[in-house]
């Protein structure tokens, strides 16, 4: 079955090169200049993936992410132009599942669609409950975690952080979302807390924390448990 | 109406209170003699008198020490020369006393008049010389017209009854007066036209109350004074508003100097930053654009006879290119915002992860795993903008990778209240003497055919400071450099909440 895929870009070269560059790898490619027609596309095409561009001419993004989220579950990448940190963020909070920074290559842009489709549907309960990545593994339904063959023992709040990853393996967590499930949303502001307990499930998990290979840092944005 | 009252107040009480001291010092000398009288003869109840008088002459102004002295011998001549309580003198001798006495005493009243006017005007004199001096002092550290004006407006209102105006000019010539000051306009724009004093004993608009004073020196007026109520006779006080208003004068043009100066420097620095970027732009931009839009259109246009290989490395040099112009379009974005950012926005951040991200994303450049990082474990946290912090740090290991051949440490230090990453290569090393000039904008050393964008090292440095660090290179021993970042660490670290 063809995928289809639904481009969001107001810019006529970058969709162009979009749409023939994923048209040869074989997706069914949709575009849409603006949030209003992107809307139209969602309802009638019933799109796979929704590749995003920030700073559309009609209106804010993060409307069509909860539309594609809550309507159709369907997995949403955001891309944008450098410093637009906040801006990404915002759509990651909001539901997106992944973003990419311009310039891109399309080999990029391929690996993380491909991700993305595999974790569809993450929105339903726990898809993901036993991760398996050579070296760790986390089984959610037992309560176990094991680094290199050997049981390791974490405390409530280091086992909830990485049981968070853990559900959206090889996806972007913001810090938002992390603090606001694992401590509450009275803690969202409280990036240290993250900073801390991440160093402390590094320090049992990882071989080398300071060059970590599973629990990634995404600079500015939040924390990527590595595809499994 | 007020100011009359005011001016001709303190005269008025002054010559009530010279006739009181004058009579009481009479009486005074009378009730003396009357008690004496038995014990002593006239000569020596004269001599009573006289005391009295030199009192009055260094106390009493002038008039006043002249009515004593007739008053004193009328009095002696009535109570004491025989025939006693008449006006009338019987012997000659008595009347030659008399004489005598109203001689001596015109002569110690103007004696003492005299010596008690220079004593005042010394007194006053010296009170002018530390009131200039003082305000030179005040006028050395304005740094403001509105300061130089409320300094000569305060000394002016200490030095004279008044009331006294300052006013400054413009840059267009204007006077900046209030409404109540308006009536004032004339005089103080005809004293600022004809660059001299205006009013009583000036020579100039004689028949003014007031005095009008330009605040000017040899090249430049800056304003004027007005100092109302004065006289012509005063000399002295006019010097000396003369002098208050020449200190401000020059006070005003220092200032206007320094702005000058600085406006000047700006300027150029405006006119240097603005050449070298445009240099730069048409430089550093179009050669990349260039190869990109000759291989982009030999594409086009030729692109069925070109033999697969060269079609290849045409789409390479278009690949590379694109890469080039971004890295130069984002250096040169990020550099123009930092200069304009003041304040970035910071959150608690972990070293250990911004570095361990970085290497993450520069590993994927270094095959041959060159990189050796060190990094403590336990570093405390630090307030920092992360993306930024790890453009720099990216950068850093960039350019080790791009003009070394061996080795490239990483390495993270605690010290004190710091936190040190340096990073460390064996290259050829920055050439001696320029390694303040590799963190200029657009300053190229580069002598090993690399290209680079002249940027990374002034936005790190940019990114540096941003966070209250500095970015500074030294040579390494036995060759090579090192790259050392120094971030502040806050003494209060954020604690976990108890788990």
């Amino acid at each position: 079955m063809t995928l289809r895929l639904l481009v969001v870009e107001d810019d006529p070269a970058i969709r162009t090169m979009l749409q023939s560059s994923l048209a040869v790898e074989g997706f069914d490619v949709r575009t849409a200049v603006s949030i209003s027609e992107a809307r139209a596309l969602l309802r009638h095409a019933a799109p796979d993936v929704v590749l995003l561009d920030l700073g559309l001419p009609d209106g804010d993004g993060s409307d069509l992410v909860r539309d594609a989220r809550q309507q159709h579950a369907i997995p949403v990448l955001v891309v944008s132009a450098r410093h637009q940190e906040a801006e990404k963020v915002r759509l990651l909070d909001a539901g997106a599942d992944d973003y990419l920074t311009k310039p891109f290559s399309v080999g990029e842009l391929l690996a993380r669609i491909r991700v993305a489709l595999r974790h569809r549907g993450t929105s339903l309960p726990a898809a993901l409950t036993v991760y398996e990545s050579d070296g760790l593994r986390v089984d959610l339904g037992a309560r176990r975690v094991e680094a290199r063959g050997h049981p390791v023992h974490l405390t409530p709040t280091e086992y909830q952080l990485l049981a968070r990853l853990v559900r959206s393996a090889g996806k972007v967590v913001t810090h938002r979302q992390l603090l606001t499930e694992v401590w509450g949303p009275e803690f969202a502001q409280h990036t240290h807390y993250l900073r801390l307990y991440m160093a402390q499930l590094r320090a049992k998990i990882e071989e080398r924390p300071e060059e970590p290979r599973y629990l990634l840092t995404e600079t500015g944005v939040g924390y990527r448990l590595a595809a499994a | 109406m007020s100011t009359a009252a005011r001016s001709s107040g303190p005269p008025d009480a002054r010559k009530v209170r010279d006739g009181w001291v004058g009579c009481g010092l009479l009486v005074a000398a009378t009730v003396l003699n009357l008690l004496l009288d038995r014990h002593v003869s006239v000569t020596s109840e004269a001599m009573v008198y006289v005391l009295a008088l030199v009192l009055a002459s260094y106390t009493l102004g002038r008039v006043a020490s002249l009515c004593c002295a007739i008053g004193a011998v009328t009095l002696l001549n009535f109570f004491f020369v025989s025939p006693r309580y008449s006006f009338r003198v019987d012997a000659q001798e008595n009347l030659f006393a008399l004489f005598a006495l109203l001689a001596v005493a015109l002569v110690i009243s103007h004696l003492g008049t005299g010596l008690r006017r220079e004593t005042e005007a010394a007194r006053l004199n010296e009170r002018r010389a530390r009131q200039l001096q003082e305000m030179a002092v005040e006028l050395a550290v304005a740094a403001l017209p509105a300061e130089v004006l409320a300094i000569a407006h305060r000394n002016l209102n200490r030095a004279f009854p008044g009331p006294c105006t300052v006013a400054l000019l413009d840059a267009q010539g204007d006077l900046h007066l209030r409404a109540e000051q308006a009536p004032l306009r004339d005089g103080l724009q005809a004293c600022i036209r004809e660059a001299a004093t205006l009013g009583p004993g000036t020579g100039r608009w004689p028949g003014l109350q007031a005095w009008y004073l330009p605040l000017r020196t040899e090249s430049h007026t800056g304003g004027a004074a007005c100092v109302q109520n004065v006289s012509a006779s005063d000399n002295g006080g006019r010097e000396h508003a003369q002098a208050i208003c020449a200190l401000a004068g020059q006070a005003l043009w220092r200032i206007r100097l320094a702005a000058a100066m600085r406006d000047a420097q700006e300027q150029s620095q405006w006119h240097r930053a603005q050449s070298t970027l445009l240099a730069a732009i048409s430089h550093d931009f179009r050669t990349p654009l260039a190869a990109i839009m000759g291989a982009a259109s030999s594409l086009q246009t030729q692109g069925e006879r070109l033999p697969p290989l060269q079609r290849q490395r045409m789409l390479a040099t278009i690949l590379g290119e694109s890469r080039h112009l971004a890295t130069l379009t984002d250096n040169t974005l990020q550099l123009v915002r930092l200069d304009h950012a003041g304040e970035i926005p910071m959150d608690w951040e972990s070293v250990e992860e911004i570095v361990g991200a970085v290497l993450a994303r520069v590993r994927q450049r270094d095959a041959a795993h060159r990189i050796q990082s060190q990094v403590p474990a336990r570093l405390p946290l630090i307030r920092a903008d992360p993306v930024l912090l790890a453009q720099l740090l990216e950068n850093l290991l960039d350019n080790a990778l791009k003009y070394s051949a061996g080795r490239i440490d990483l390495d993270v230090r605690q010290r004190d209240h710091r936190i040190e990453l340096a990073v460390l290569d064996r290259g050829d090393g920055i050439p001696a003497g320029e390694e303040a000039a590799i963190f200029e904008p657009w300053h190229r050393s580069d002598r090993s055919g690399q290209r680079g964008d002249g940027l990374g090292l002034a936005v790190g440095r940019a990114i540096a400071r941003a966070h209250h660090g500095e970015l500074s290179v030294r040579r390494r021993e036995g060759g090579g450099s090192a790259f050392v970042l120094v971030l502040p660490v806050e003494a209060a670290q954020p604690v976990m909440e108890p788990a």
